[in-house]
């Protein structure tokens, strides 16, 4: 049993970076019905960012929280001059657009950043010594680190519930998420709220991609690649235009990851199951769940009138 | 403005210009085998196994609407197919081809199932969700029955009817010819599809799935059997890929090469016929002439390294490029050209005279009905 918490505890804390990322595709995907494949290269070359600033000798959580802002207005930016005129123009551009992004961003990194192949040092915003950790029943410890990732998250994700279910802008952006045209019609700034929703999306990114390389101690080009596969299956799995889904999928499939990574090596002695093939035992899991329910766990499910 | 001139569809004119388009390819395809050199025709092979791959997808995605990031993975299973088939059970390459294409058929088949219930972007992850277990696939295949990190490629020896050695030119002329023939066929394979009443149901059942099904149109048979064909289709890519390349390991079919595929069908336009040759053609030359030139650049500032500046280039390209041509390259083309010269149908057959309301003022002059 305590090693079930253990790993559960372990899990939580990457799973909860999912639900960030998965947070960022879902805003974009409810304003615009678009899946951004350069959300996590997005995010990738704003933590190079924030690197570079506290390599310039700020501390680090001023970086990161330049670093947001910049791709705060980042993403607003490439909303309104590449996505907006994009998808008035063919369906398929606003996707090959985004592959675009992701291939532009991913080389522009390492373009900019010297070493960013192999790696460049990131320091974490939470004690993370070797003694830095509660120590709970059953031997279990949990770490200050994936505490305060888990908190990090959690105020991320209340925040953006506020946004969304108390304030006006936030009532705008459900307006536009249920139906743009009579949101248009109720005068509703349509294109203000997807240009903010593009913002949103790139800021919490960018917190993500950051909580990701604090973790890791490292940020490479190949960092993102991955926590994007698993937090759209996350979205994906919670279904794509539910907030709530996109945590609770992130969350869960960060807990899966840890326990198939884990439980068989207990059992059948080390090695035996690598890092991705967790990640192909969780897409399996996403699969069954999709073919129970096509639109996700919380997804909605849009009837269609013929 | 102009009109544009009108040619008939079918007319001795519109035959006139087929014919001399197909035999300019043709032309372009024997001076490059008679004086490019072997580096150059595996250029072109390479080109020839994308538009392969691009074809298959396009009949899927551009004439069915259902997307797939997963058609790596089903070049990856028949590349392995042959490799292994050949070199540890010495099967003939033309039988391992056979087997390759009906795996990725079953595989296809078996994809669509889950599709027939997924639409739009859930569709789009499950598949993504394939193309990344595929390298786990392969690793554990390369480490538990091959015993090594990487598979030998199926090294094709010309048949003696063709009259060329088994040396490294001739071989890359072989492998030249083969590929050509193969995409001609694919390509053959997708056109009449398209043009048959199975490829107006597809396009139905891409444009509204209740008004095909209304329309009498079998939607789960057509959806998951487009699948199976697309998937068979990429498997000749990935078997050609299998012919050419030395070794093949985990990471050479991964989801990277199911981007590059997508990308070399929005390229070329989606939907179209010609649209994924050109845009494997287009996109294959551009990423190779970047990535040779690139390099070379003095004039960019020293920090930069230069390692990643094609690759970046290649990505801004992507995005100017649909701004220039949002329905692709043919699209564009089509659009322009259509300026110049349109093809109009052959003129309507009059109809029977009892259904004709004229009829009873003045008799029209008998047409000929064939």
């Amino acid at each position: 049993m305590g090693h079930l918490l253990q790993y559960i505890l372990n899990g939580l804390a990457r799973g909860s970076i999912y639900s960030l990322i998965a947070l960022g595709l879902v805003v974009i995907y409810r304003g615009t019905g678009h899946l951004n494949f350069a959300q996590g290269e997005m995010a990738l070359f704003a933590t190079f960012g924030a690197w570079w600033i506290n390599d310039h000798g700020f501390p680090l959580w001023i970086s990161i929280l330049l670093a947001a802002l910049g791709a705060f207005v980042g993403g607003g930016l490439i909303e309104y001059s590449l996505i907006r005129p994009a998808a008035k123009k063919s369906p398929f551009a606003v996707v090959v657009i985004t592959i675009g992004l992701f291939q532009a961003f991913n080389s522009l990194s390492g373009l900019l950043f010297k070493g960013a192949a192999t790696g460049l040092p990131f320091g974490t915003l939470f004690p993370d010594a070797p003694s830095d950790f509660f120590r709970l029943p059953g031997g279990v410890i949990w770490r200050y680190e994936n505490i305060g990732v888990l908190v990090t998250v959690v105020i991320i994700t209340v925040l953006l519930f506020v946004l969304f279910q108390k304030t006006k802008i936030g009532l705008a952006m459900r307006m536009v998420a249920n139906n743009a045209d009579s949101a248009k019609l109720a005068g509703v700034p349509t294109n203000k709220v997807l240009m903010l929703s593009w913002a949103l999306s790139a800021a919490i990114g960018t917190i993500g991609g950051c909580l990701v390389a604090g973790i890791n101690a490292n940020v490479s080009l190949g960092t993102m690649f991955g926590v994007f596969l698993l937090a759209s299956a996350a979205a994906t799995l919670g279904g794509l235009d539910s907030p709530i889904g996109a945590v609770v999928g992130g969350l869960s499939l960060g807990v899966v990851e840890s326990l198939v990574t884990n439980y068989p090596n207990d059992w059948w002695g080390s090695t035996y199951i690598g890092a991705d093939t967790a990640i192909a035992v969780a897409f399996v899991i996403i699969l069954v769940v999709l073919l129970v329910k096509p639109s996700g766990l919380f997804g909605s499910t849009r009837v269609e009138r013929v | 403005m102009t009109m544009p001139i009108k040619i008939r569809e079918s007319s001795p004119l519109h035959w006139a210009l087929r014919v001399v388009g197909v035999s300019a390819l043709a032309a372009i395809a024997v001076y490059f085998a008679s004086n490019a050199a072997p580096s150059t025709l595996g250029k072109i092979t390479e080109a020839c196994t994308l538009a392969i791959a691009a074809v298959s997808l396009n009949l899927l995605l551009g004439f069915n609407g259902q997307i797939s990031l997963g058609h790596s993975t089903f070049a990856g299973l028949a590349a392995f197919t042959a490799g292994y088939s050949v070199n540890a059970w010495h099967w003939n390459p033309w039988v391992s081809l056979g087997v390759a294409c009906v795996l990725c058929f079953a595989l296809g088949l078996l994809l669509g199932l889950p599709a027939l219930r997924l639409k739009g972007p859930y569709l789009a992850l499950v598949t993504l969700a394939v193309a990344f277990v595929w390298p786990t696939v392969a690793r554990k295949f390369l480490q538990q029955t091959v015993k090594a990190s990487t598979l030998k490629g199926m090294r094709l020896r010309p048949p003696t009817w063709t009259g060329l050695a088994n040396n490294r030119v001739d071989r890359a002329l072989f492998l030249f010819w083969l590929s050509l023939v193969l995409l001609v066929i694919t390509y053959a394979i997708v056109r009449n599809l398209r043009k048959s009443r199975i490829g107006r149901s597809l396009v139905a059942v891409r444009d509204n799935e209740t008004a095909a099904a209304v329309m009498g149109v079998n939607l789960p048979f057509t959806k998951t059997v487009t699948f199976g064909i697309s998937a068979a289709l990429a498997g000749v890519a990935g078997w050609l890929a299998a012919a050419q390349l030395a070794t093949l390991d985990e990471n050479s079919f991964s989801i990277l090469t199911s981007i590059k595929y997508l990308l070399a069908l929005f390229l070329g336009g989606a939907a179209t016929l010609a649209g994924p040759v050109v845009g494997a053609f287009t996109y294959f030359f551009a990423d190779d002439l970047l990535k040779t030139n690139a390099p070379k650049w003095d004039f960019l500032p020293g920090p930069l390294s230069k390692g990643p500046v094609a690759s970046f280039l290649l990505g801004v390209l992507v995005i100017v490029f649909v701004f220039i041509a949002p329905l692709g390259l043919v699209g564009f083309v089509k659009a322009q050209g259509r300026k110049l010269a349109v093809v109009v149908p052959p003129p309507l057959r009059p109809a029977p005279k009892a259904s004709d309301p004229t009829a009873h003022a003045s008799p029209a002059p008998a047409g000929e009905v064939e």
